[in-house]
């Protein structure tokens, strides 16, 4: 058995789905199971390929397509096998997961959902282990449309529709200038093979473009404010199992282009580079989280979340950029470790949140958590697991969101080494307050969501008649749930995998100081600092704790429990008495109002009996400023624009055989006059 | 070897939090007689928070049947949350285990402090009150305004001490007097500290006005034992915070060499900072929610300048 083995098996499968699954499409609860399963075998061949890279080293072999400019050569190294791990997992999780979720949609298209959903799983595992440019854009593209389909799964609602439009008009102008980049890249480089692209021979200029071109056509796909429009409309819209894979992993292969940009094919650029990258990661970073804040639609506040993130990850690959160019190389190192550490961690998060939000969405049928409430009582599970997930994501030791994000802060604090003086002090002071204020609104927009969705009383009728989710749902949720304790505690582990990914790409030895040999502790040294964290002692100290708090509790005995009502000042609380979604962030709205610029709409109808009090419908709505400021304007002057090339284009055939005589005309006078 | 060093070290920090946690109710009273000592009042005794919980610890409770299991087990997370703080908590002595293997860490101490806020907040919002959940919105506003002063603030220290191991922190803090960016840096966190510890002019201790309350709006719904932890944990918190700022952020330090006097003069900072916060609370009103960012980021703004003035 060897890696070429496993990985045509793993396309086979993939192909045998992709065929076999139209024929049963009179047997849907058959193609459900079958289409699914494949994706889950699929998924775990993916991981097992990734296994055999990390025990057996770097693998490639190129099949011969006889294409013109095409080859279908792959190439696995650490760091494609890391991502191939992490799409293969959540992707494996995700398939359990549809089995049951697809259910929904056996009277909604649910072959073609399925084997796009296939297709989509496929193209994301290829994406990041094909290595020939042209190969690349190909699955790249193909990527990009089985999703674009996917948003658009519901059609026949405007709304999906129109996310999916947006959706397609961005990542097509981002592939625009990903092709830019690629090309550029191979013109100086003379190879399409990703192992011989380089461009080193480049001059200053074109190294910026390609490294502008890169940042724009990934920053797209990765949802960089401010070419992050489409993403909190996308996700939410395409059915969950899918969200999740979008903005779990999906998100990642724009991480995983532009690491291997940046790292691989640019080489050490200078530090304004990294710079633009911090500039652009902290301030995807504070609004992505913002918007979240004020989201109610469950499934966008985790899209706007997943660009809160994006932006974390970013942070930490500018840093290591802005530190490589400085000659830093280990802190640099540990800035790369940092980011991919979090790759990892939000995929494995985003996806259980994802979950947990489409169970409740199969539950009550709203996405509106202002609806949603006391689901904890209906849905333990499903409680249980959110609530590791929300934990994780607001960075709460011992799960793994905690460490990354202090790896972050770790890098963050090393910056002044690279930028020396005053300066570095301010960035790196403001950049992590900036990160504090992001955890913090993390903390409290998952609080808010968790608030609202699952405690309390049930707000709607919708929330009083859920029930728990079936095994399918929740099989894969758990698995993520473990998963993020598990990578808190062994994050030591996880360092020295990342040590052997980053390696290949720093000189030897470099990146030694980074893991300690401890498993135990969490650490790096640099010169005379050292910093660790180990969170088996905080979890002895913590347990500690808990086991005094429960001894003071039984020092007088167990003591009796009554029942009594909550206290609502003398009268019988019910649900609409309870905080709202909209009440809980209002604060925080109204502090941040030039950022949010929020609008208040106050409907009150005073045409009602005067005895029964007045009407009053309130509502709230923020400005997305990004929206208002750039794309509007720009989508108004390109319909301007082609108001005019409407004058041109009558529809009579007449007139368009002119213009084809015209030009013919044209292009002969031109060719020959020489 | 290794083994046996943290097994000792790991008792050393029980131990520590095992004090701190014992005497931080002590701390409670002397703030609340220095308090009624500016009121002209007499005051409870300054142990009266012993009473008082040991009273809470044996009364039954009273649970809303609204509420879930988070209600119930929050009380014992944010307990355990600040005891884990304290075994954290700077104290002198951490020098003799040496500087190297694991530290207690900045970062991990402050998102204990984030833990515990998540899970009061949830308890909070379990119990389907408008109190509840308007103590818990107003914790988070709070939250994330303090956040962005508070890492600033304790950025000058651990700027200075090239790292954000408290250890470090610890020693580069007691090598000498940093001029006026140490001063700026204490003001800084000395306002944090207020608005971390819901004192006033950011949150009132002593008050059941919904107007007015934060963290009793959160706690309202819990009577009995739960309530007794969770009066504890707040009193345990306020002292790591007190040790935090005595430790790091004391503008004047003395350089002393024996342990005996180092821990005697941590308790006397401490003791002089905890006046120094029940004097803030006589001269200042209850500032209003929304003024309460403009408050903390003049404190930001303070600890920008010790950054720079370093």
């Amino acid at each position: 058995m060897n890696f070429t083995t496993i990985y045509l098996l793993m396309l086979l499968i993939f192909a045998v789905g992709l065929i076999i699954t139209p024929v049963l499409c009179k047997k849907l609860k058959v193609a459900n199971l079958f289409a699914h399963g494949i994706a889950l075998l699929g998924s775990l061949a993916a991981v097992l390929c990734a296994s055999f890279v990390f025990v057996t080293g770097p693998q490639a072999f190129s099949l011969p397509l006889y294409l013109p400019f095409m080859a279908f050569s792959v190439r696995v190294d650490y760091l494609a096998a890391y991502f191939l791990a992490i799409i293969g997992l959540v992707g494996a999780a995700a398939s359990i997961y549809a089995v049951a979720y697809g259910r929904e949609y056996f009277k909604r298209r649910f072959i073609v959902m399925a084997e796009l959903y296939l297709a989509f799983l496929l193209s994301m595992l290829l994406v990041v282990s094909v290595s020939h440019v042209f190969a690349f854009l190909v699955v790249w593209e193909v990527m990009s449309v089985a999703s674009f389909m996917l948003v658009g799964q519901e059609y026949d609602n405007p709304v999906s529709t129109k996310a999916a439009y947006l959706y397609l008009v961005m990542t097509h102008i981002g592939t625009a200038f990903i092709m830019t980049a690629f090309l550029l890249l191979a013109k100086t480089s003379g190879s399409m093979e990703f192992a011989e692209l380089s461009a080193l021979g480049a001059d200053t200029w074109t190294k910026n473009a390609i490294f502008l071109c890169a940042l724009i056509g990934f920053g797209t796909k990765a949802g960089l404010i401010p070419l992050h429009i489409w993403l909190p409309k996308a996700h939410p819209a395409a059915p969950t199992h899918v969200s999740a894979l979008m903005s779990g992993v999906m998100l990642k292969t724009a991480i995983y282009g532009m690491t291997r940009f940046y790292l691989e094919f640019l080489g050490v650029g200078p530090a304004w580079w990294g710079g633009i990258i911090l500039l652009f990661a902290i301030v995807s970073a504070v609004l992505g989280v913002l918007y979240a804040m004020m989201e109610h639609d469950i499934k966008s506040l985790l899209a706007y979340s997943s660009v809160e993130n994006i932006g974390l990850i970013m942070l930490g690959m500018g840093a290591g950029m802005v530190l490589m160019s400085n000659g830093l190389t280990t802190l640099a190192g540990l800035a790369w470790a940092a980011a991919l550490f979090h790759v990892l961690n939000h995929a494995v998060f985003k996806a259980l949140l994802f979950f947990g939000a489409g169970a409740v969405i199969s539950v009550t049928h709203t996405r509106d958590i202002e609806q949603h409430g006391g689901l904890i009582k209906v849905m333990p599970y499903t409680a249980v697991v959110f609530l590791i997930g929300a934990a994780a994501i607001s960075a709460l030791p011992p799960f793994n969101g905690f460490v990354s994000e202090w790896l972050i802060f770790q890098v963050l604090f090393n910056l002044p080494a690279a930028i020396g003086g005053v300066l570095g002090k301010m960035v790196a002071a403001v950049l992590i307050s900036l990160l504090g204020l992001t955890g913090a609104l993390a903390a409290a927009c998952f609080v808010k969501a968790y608030g609202m969705i699952f405690l309390a009383k049930p707000r709607g009728n919708k929330a009083e008649q859920a029930s728990e989710v079936s095994g399918f749902m929740l099989v894969p949720m758990f698995l993520m749930a473990i998963l993020c304790l598990v990578l808190g505690i062994i994050a030591p582990k996880i360092m020295v995998l990342l040590r052997d990914i980053l390696a290949p790409f720093f000189s030897e030895g470099v990146l030694d100081s980074l893991v300690n040999s401890a498993w135990y502790v969490l650490g790096f040294q640099q010169g005379q600092v050292s910093a660790g964290l180990s969170l088996p002692a905080l979890g002895v100290v913590f347990g500690a704790g808990i086991v005094l708090a429960a001894i003071f509790y039984l020092l007088n005995g167990l003591g009796k429990s009554e029942t009594g009502e909550t206290w609502t000042c003398g009268i019988v609380p019910n649900a609409r008495m309870e905080y709202t979604a909209t009440g809980f962030s209002g604060p925080i709205r109204r502090a941040f109002g030039k950022v949010l610029l929020p609008q208040t709409e106050k409907v009150i109808n005073t045409n009602t009996s005067p005895y029964s009090g007045w009407r009053v419908i309130y509502e709230v709505h923020i400005t997305h400023v990004v929206d208002e400021l750039v794309y509007q304007p720009l989508n108004r002057r390109i319909v301007i624009a082609s108001r005019f090339m409407k004058e041109i284009q009558t529809g009579s055939v007449q007139l368009y055989i002119g213009y084809i005589m015209a030009v013919t005309i044209g292009m002969l006078i031109w060719s020959t006059r020489w | 070897m290794v083994n046996n060093l943290i097994s000792t070290y790991l008792i050393y920090l029980l131990g520590k939090a095992l004090v701190l946690t014992a005497l931080a109710p002590l701390v409670a009273g002397i703030i609340k007689k220095v308090k009624a000592f500016l009121q002209n009042r007499r005051g409870p005794g300054l142990f009266q928070l012993y009473f008082d919980i040991g009273k809470l610890l044996a009364k039954d409770s009273i649970i809303s049947p609204t509420t879930s299991w988070i209600f119930t087990v929050t009380p014992f997370i944010y307990f355990a949350a600040a005891f884990g703080a304290a075994a954290l908590a700077p104290v002198v002595a951490e020098v003799f285990f040496g500087t190297t293997g694991w530290q207690p860490d900045l970062f991990m101490l402050l998102y204990l402090f984030v833990l515990s806020r998540f899970f009061l907040v949830l308890a909070g919002l379990d119990a389907g009150s408008s109190f509840g959940g308007m103590g818990g919105a107003r914790e988070m506003f709070v939250a994330v305004m303090v956040e962005p002063a508070l890492l600033l603030a304790s950025l000058t220290v651990a700027l200075r001490a090239h790292s954000t191991n408290l250890t470090a922190m610890t020693l580069s803090a007691q090598t000498g007097f940093g001029g006026l960016s140490a001063i700026f840096a204490a003001t800084a966190f000395f306002v944090v500290l207020i608005a971390e510890t819901g004192r006033i002019p950011v949150d009132n201790p002593d008050t059941h006005l919904e107007l007015t309350m934060i963290h009793e709006g959160m706690v309202l719904e819990y009577s009995g034992r739960r309530l007794g932890l969770i009066v504890w944990a707040v009193a345990t918190k306020q002292l790591v915070l007190l040790v935090l700022f005595a430790a790091l952020f004391w503008p004047f330090p003395l350089i002393i060499d024996s342990v005996a006097g180092q821990i005697v003069w941590l308790i006397v900072k401490v003791v002089l900072t905890a006046i120094a916060l029940a004097l803030t609370e006589m001269l200042a009103n209850k500032m209003r929610l929304f003024k309460v960012p403009g408050f903390l980021a003049v404190a930001s703004l303070l600890a920008l300048l010790a950054i720079v003035a370093q």
